[in-house]
Formats: structure tokens, C-alpha cells, sequence
């Protein structure tokens, strides 16, 4: 009998375009940013290939107004507000996001085709042109006044612009199509017959919910979950559009770096701070759920 | 806002090898201040000399010289402000392109001839000058405007009200101008006198945007804002606002837009061409009547839309000091008051 000869993996030079892209598109600008972070500062920005970890020292600590070194907090305060900011975000489209994509599964197909269609409608349109829209919305005599005046609620109101609540509705607004998606997609796949048995085993609405629907369709949630806490982290538009630029958010402190205070390395190290917290983050989770896949596996 | 995004993308992904290929002969890709120079004059040059004008706008100082430092940038003519001028001279950005040489030096009116950011006169050519200060509606203030203390230490009726750019680059001078003390200081003192100002204001301020001012000022979202004078006297003339440009007495805070050549430039004889094209006396006056900002060539006095009757914004009654070129340290304490301001 003849052994089995070893056929050439043709798959990795399938995936050369594909590893090309990664490499050319993700990897190789990594580098650089991780280049220029450890560089020094040229006068008027830019940046000379002079080794140094000072970048990294800048974040925590500072020069005082006095002129000696101190422990200066205000990146980290801007960049723990920033994490509040996309979590909050993250639960209000999640808590938002459930139910609709669970109505949307439970619809006809053409009704169900139609709705999918209408929640992805919104990316057709430049993201800027959506937020000004907000503006209009909410801005003065907007949309939004002129009704509630219109109905005789209210005679003289506050603009609704320029603060937290315009900045985290516009955040929600923007990324909640991300939520919908995946979730849609993790109920679709859940088999009715599922939750028929548990309500045959005397499994009330909130047991099946708790116990079957939530742990089946959780992959669908975390991958929603990832797509729009990751894109909140750098968001620039709602945060100056809408909350009005008040406090700093990571994306205009990185800009700032780069633009007004012609600091490239600075601004590099935040960015690899930002991301080196997203990789932890997904690294967790990514972690989690093999580990609860394996312990289902398992059972 | 387009521009900032693209500053962001950057500094996220620095794809700077990527950049725009070298054009071809016959064209001309110039990178300007947004609605800066008028689409007239571009039509009749090309129609002229045959050659092909592209125009992109940028939003800031800022992100042109970053865009600059990135490398080959693909633009032929930039025009950024003064104090930028001298650090992109300094930096070994620019073209030296014999402006003074040039036939449209010869229209360059003699109070801008080798200023101080250019002071061979070499590298650049002088497009519009104008200042910084405030606006407000007098729909909704209807107090005195002749100082900055109406805008940095507000009345009740603006609290809550006032508006501030996005970038520290004009407002921090403002102050500076307010509290007396000069421009780029590397006194750490004085400028911790800057932010204990800005602080103060802060309560009171709506919005930090550079984004959509006239929108906000002409509407009445705000009743001030931080903004320039040739933009406040059109959006009073085109849009019929009721808005008045303050003339606070410490003074403004000046800027003049040249045009340049970024070094390594694909088009220089077309660069050329575009701007002795633009300084010609009757394509001057053309530019000025489209822009709406004063005019540092000769310009046809009886073609010019503008006047000290019809437009006062454009012909201040008070100091104008122009804006500097900060050293590193100047620069670090204008940073750090500005991150400790939004931090």
C-alpha cells in the first residue's frame, strides 16, 4: 500500500492577497506608529530617529507650572472618560438592539428583508451629513423644539446641543446598526424547537429567556458589542459636533498631539495605549468564550 | 472637518507612503483654506493657459503642516499663515521660488513686502490678511463689544451663550492680548494666568468648535463667538444677520494667508503662472470681492465691493498684532494650557 503523499499546502499561497493586505494595510502601519512613539519630537513637529521611552513617561507624568516633574493625571483622565463613554454606549445600543433584532427575526421573510434593509439604510449616507442632521434636530429652533413648542409643552427652551446627552445619542445613533446586525443574525439561528422544550421542561418567559435565548445568541452580542465599543474609543465627530468639545475625548487628544502641540510621539503613544487597551480587552473576551465553549463541549 | 478626519486617519494609520503621485505637465493641485479662492478666477486661468487646476481645502494650520512634514504631499501651491510661513521656512518645507522676482511682487502692496516670516521675500507671496476677535448677535446682546472682557468674562446675558474655536492657535493670543501679556511667552507664570482665564470662562462657554460658526452665530444658538472678520461681514451681508464684529480696544489678533511652494512641488512654473495670474490688478480685485478678506496686492478701487462704509469688519479701528511663530517651549506651555482647559 502506498502511503499518502503530502500534498503542497496550496492554501497559504491562496491567502497571500489576503496576507499581503494585512501586512501592507495593518501590520507595517502598526510598526510605524510603534516607531514614531519611541522617537523624539522635532521642534515644529515631525519626528527625529532618536530613540527614547519619554512619549510613554509624558501620559503620567508632567511638568508643573512650577517647572519640576509631578504626577500629572489628565491623559489618563481623558482616556478612562473615553472608556466610560464607549461602555455606556455599548449597553445603551445593546439594551436597544435586543429587542428589535428579535422582532425583526420574528417577522415574514419579505417583511424581515425589508427591515434589515431599512436598519442598514443610514450607512448610505455620509457619516458628517448624519451628525450635522443631528445638529438640525436638536440645535435652536430645530426639529425638535419647534414640536414641543408647536404642541404648546414648552415656551422658552434650553438648546438641546452641547452636552453629554446630544454626544451619547448621536454615539448610540451611529453605531447601533453595528449592534442589530450580529444580534439578528445570532437570533435567527436559534432553533425554535429550543425554546419550546424549555417551556415543556416548565421553563417560564423569563427562564427561557435567561436560560436559552441570552446564552445562545451571546456570540452575536459580544461580536456587536466589540463593533461599536471599538469605533466609540476614537470617535471625534459626536463628541465636537455635538457635546460641543467641552472635555477631551481620546481621538481629539491624539489630533491635538499631532496638529496644535507638534507632538507626533505623544500622540503615537496614545494611540498605542488606545489600542494596546482594545487588544487586552478582546483578548478577555475572546478568552471567555472559548473557555465557555469548552466547558459546554464539555458538559 | 473632512481635512480633521484625514488628520485622524493619519495619525492612526500614518499611511504617509501612500501619497498622491506626482501630476502631470499641464495641471496645478492647489491646497487652500476652504471657499478661499474664487472658483472665477480658477475657470478664467485654466481657460487661459490650458492648465488643469485641481483645489482642495484644508480646516487648519495644523493639519497643513503635519500634511507638509508627512511628505510629498502633491500640491503645487498651499497657502497657510504667516507664523506658519516662518516654520515651514525654518523646517526646510517651502520652495524657495524667486517670488520676489516675480511680477506679481511688483503688486504686493509695500507694508507686506519681506515681512518678518519671509524676510527674503523668496518664498512666498501674500494672498489675503485679515484678524481674529469676536461676533456677536445683537439680536440677543444688545452690551458694549469694545473689550475682551465681554467675551472672556462674560455679562449674564451671554453666560452660556459664547463660543471658542476648536484649537488654540487664535484664542490663546486673544487672551493673551486681554491680559497684557505678550504673544508665544515661555514664562510659565504668565501663561498659568492665560488658563486661570480660560478656566473662568469655561462655564459659560456652549461649544469648543471650529466647525459650522456661522450656522451658530447667525441662528442664535450662541450670541459670540470667537471668529474672523471678513467671515462676520459676509455672513451680515449675503446672509442678512444681524451680527456686529467686536473691536476690543487690546487688540485683535492678525493673520496674513500666502501663497507658497511646498518643496519637491511637481508644477513649479504653473505655481508661478496661478499666482502672478491672481495678483493681476483686475483678477485681485475679483479675488477680494469673492473672499471678502483684505487684500494685501493692488486692487481696483472702484471694482472693489467693499468699503469702510460698507464694511467696517474689514478696516479695524483698534491694534491688529499679528500672530507669532511660538518657539518649542512657547509652544508646550500653549498646549498644556489648552489640554489642562479641555482635559
Amino acid at each position: 500500500m502506498k502511503a499518502p503523499t503530502k500534498t503542497p499546502d496550496w492554501n497559504v499561497l491562496g491567502l497571500l492577497p489576503a496576507h499581503l493586505i494585512m501586512l501592507l494595510t495593518l501590520i507595517i502601519p502598526i510598526g510605524i506608529i510603534i516607531v514614531v512613539s519611541f522617537s523624539t519630537r522635532g521642534p515644529y513637529g515631525g519626528f527625529e530617529y532618536v530613540f527614547t521611552t519619554a512619549p510613554y513617561k509624558q501620559l503620567l507624568f508632567n511638568e508643573g507650572w512650577t517647572g519640576e516633574l509631578e504626577f500629572n493625571p489628565q491623559y489618563l483622565i481623558v482616556v478612562a472618560r473615553t472608556l466610560v463613554l464607549s461602555a455606556v454606549t455599548t449597553s445603551i445600543c445593546l439594551l436597544l438592539s435586543f429587542p428589535v433584532a428579535y422582532f425583526i427575526a420574528l417577522q415574514r421573510p419579505a417583511i424581515k428583508v425589508l427591515l434589515i434593509y431599512l436598519v442598514t439604510l443610514p450607512f448610505w449616507v455620509s457619516m458628517i451629513v448624519r451628525v450635522y442632521s443631528w445638529i438640525i434636530i436638536l440645535g435652536k429652533d430645530g426639529v425638535v423644539e419647534k414640536t414641543l413648542r408647536g404642541l404648546g409643552l414648552v415656551d422658552n427652551m434650553d438648546s438641546l446641543l452641547f452636552g453629554n446627552t446630544a454626544m451619547l445619542l448621536g454615539l448610540v445613533y451611529s453605531y447601533i446598526p453595528l449592534m442589530i446586525l450580529p444580534i439578528f443574525a445570532s437570533i435567527e439561528k436559534l432553533d425554535p424547537a429550543l425554546i419550546e422544550a424549555s417551556h415543556d421542561l416548565y421553563g417560564n418567559r423569563l427562564t427561557t429567556l435567561r436560560r436559552v435565548i441570552l446564552p445562545l445568541t451571546r456570540p452575536g452580542m459580544i461580536a456587536g458589542a466589540i463593533l461599536v465599543f471599538v469605533p466609540s474609543l476614537g470617535a471625534v465627530l459626536e463628541p465636537t459636533l455635538l457635546g460641543g468639545g467641552k472635555t477631551m475625548m481620546m481621538g481629539n487628544l491624539i489630533q491635538l498631539q499631532f496638529g496644535g502641540a507638534r507632538n507626533w510621539p505623544l500622540g503615537a503613544a496614545i494611540a498605542i495605549v488606545l489600542m494596546a487597551a482594545v487588544m487586552v480587552f478582546l483578548i478577555f473576551q475572546g478568552l471567555r468564550s472559548m473557555r465557555t465553549e469548552g466547558l459546554e463541549r464539555a458538559a | 472637518m473632512t481635512t480633521k478626519i484625514a488628520a485622524l486617519a493619519m495619525a492612526g494609520a500614518m499611511s504617509l507612503a501612500f501619497s498622491v503621485p506626482a501630476l502631470a505637465e499641464g495641471s496645478l493641485a492647489i491646497y487652500a483654506w476652504a471657499d478661499s479662492i474664487s472658483p472665477e478666477m480658477v475657470t478664467k486661468f485654466e481657460k487661459e493657459t490650458g492648465i488643469k487646476v485641481t483645489v482642495d481645502a484644508f480646516s487648519s494650520n495644523e493639519d497643513l503642516l503635519t500634511k507638509l512634514q508627512a511628505g510629498s504631499s502633491g500640491y503645487d501651491i498651499v497657502t497657510p499663515s504667516q507664523h506658519f510661513v516662518k516654520i515651514m521656512i525654518d523646517s526646510g518645507l517651502l520652495e524657495d521660488f524667486g517670488a520676489s522676482s516675480m511680477a506679481a511682487y511688483s503688486q504686493v502692496l509695500p507694508d507686506w513686502q519681506k515681512p518678518w516670516w519671509d524676510a527674503t521675500g523668496n518664498h512666498s507671496i501674500p494672498l489675503a490678511f485679515g484678524n481674529a476677535g469676536y461676533t456677536v448677535n445683537r439680536d440677543l446682546y444688545k452690551g458694549p463689544v469694545d473689550s475682551w472682557k465681554t467675551y472672556f468674562e462674560p455679562p449674564a446675558e451671554l453666560r452660556g451663550k459664547i463660543a471658542s474655536l476648536a484649537q488654540p492657535d487664535e484664542v490663546i493670543p486673544a487672551a493673551e492680548n486681554y491680559l497684557g501679556i505678550k504673544y508665544c511667552s515661555e514664562d510659565p507664570q504668565e501663561m498659568k494666568r492665560v488658563l486661570d482665564l480660560l478656566l473662568a470662562q469655561k462655564p459659560f462657554v456652549a461649544a469648543y468648535s471650529s466647525d459650522n460658526i456661522e450656522n451658530r452665530i447667525g441662528s442664535g444658538e450662541v450670541a459670540a463667538h470667537f471668529w474672523w472678520d471678513g467671515n462676520t461681514m459676509r455672513l451680515r451681508r449675503n446672509d442678512k444677520a444681524n451680527v456686529e464684529y467686536a473691536m476690543p480696544k487690546e487688540g485683535l489678533v492678525g493673520w496674513l494667508d500666502s501663497y507658497v511652494v511646498p518643496k519637491g512641488a511637481a508644477n513649479i512654473e504653473n505655481a508661478k503662472k496661478f499666482i502672478d495670474f491672481m495678483t493681476q490688478i483686475d483678477n485681485a480685485t475679483a479675488q477680494y470681492n469673492y473672499y471678502g478678506h483684505s487684500s494685501p496686492v493692488k486692487i481696483d478701487e472702484s471694482k472693489a465691493l467693499y468699503n469702510k462704509e460698507n464694511a467696517p469688519e474689514l478696516f479695524p479701528t483698534v491694534p491688529v498684532k499679528m500672530g507669532q511663530a511660538c518657539s518649542p517651549a512657547a509652544q508646550e506651555l500653549v498646549t498644556k494650557v489648552w489640554t489642562q482647559l479641555l482635559q
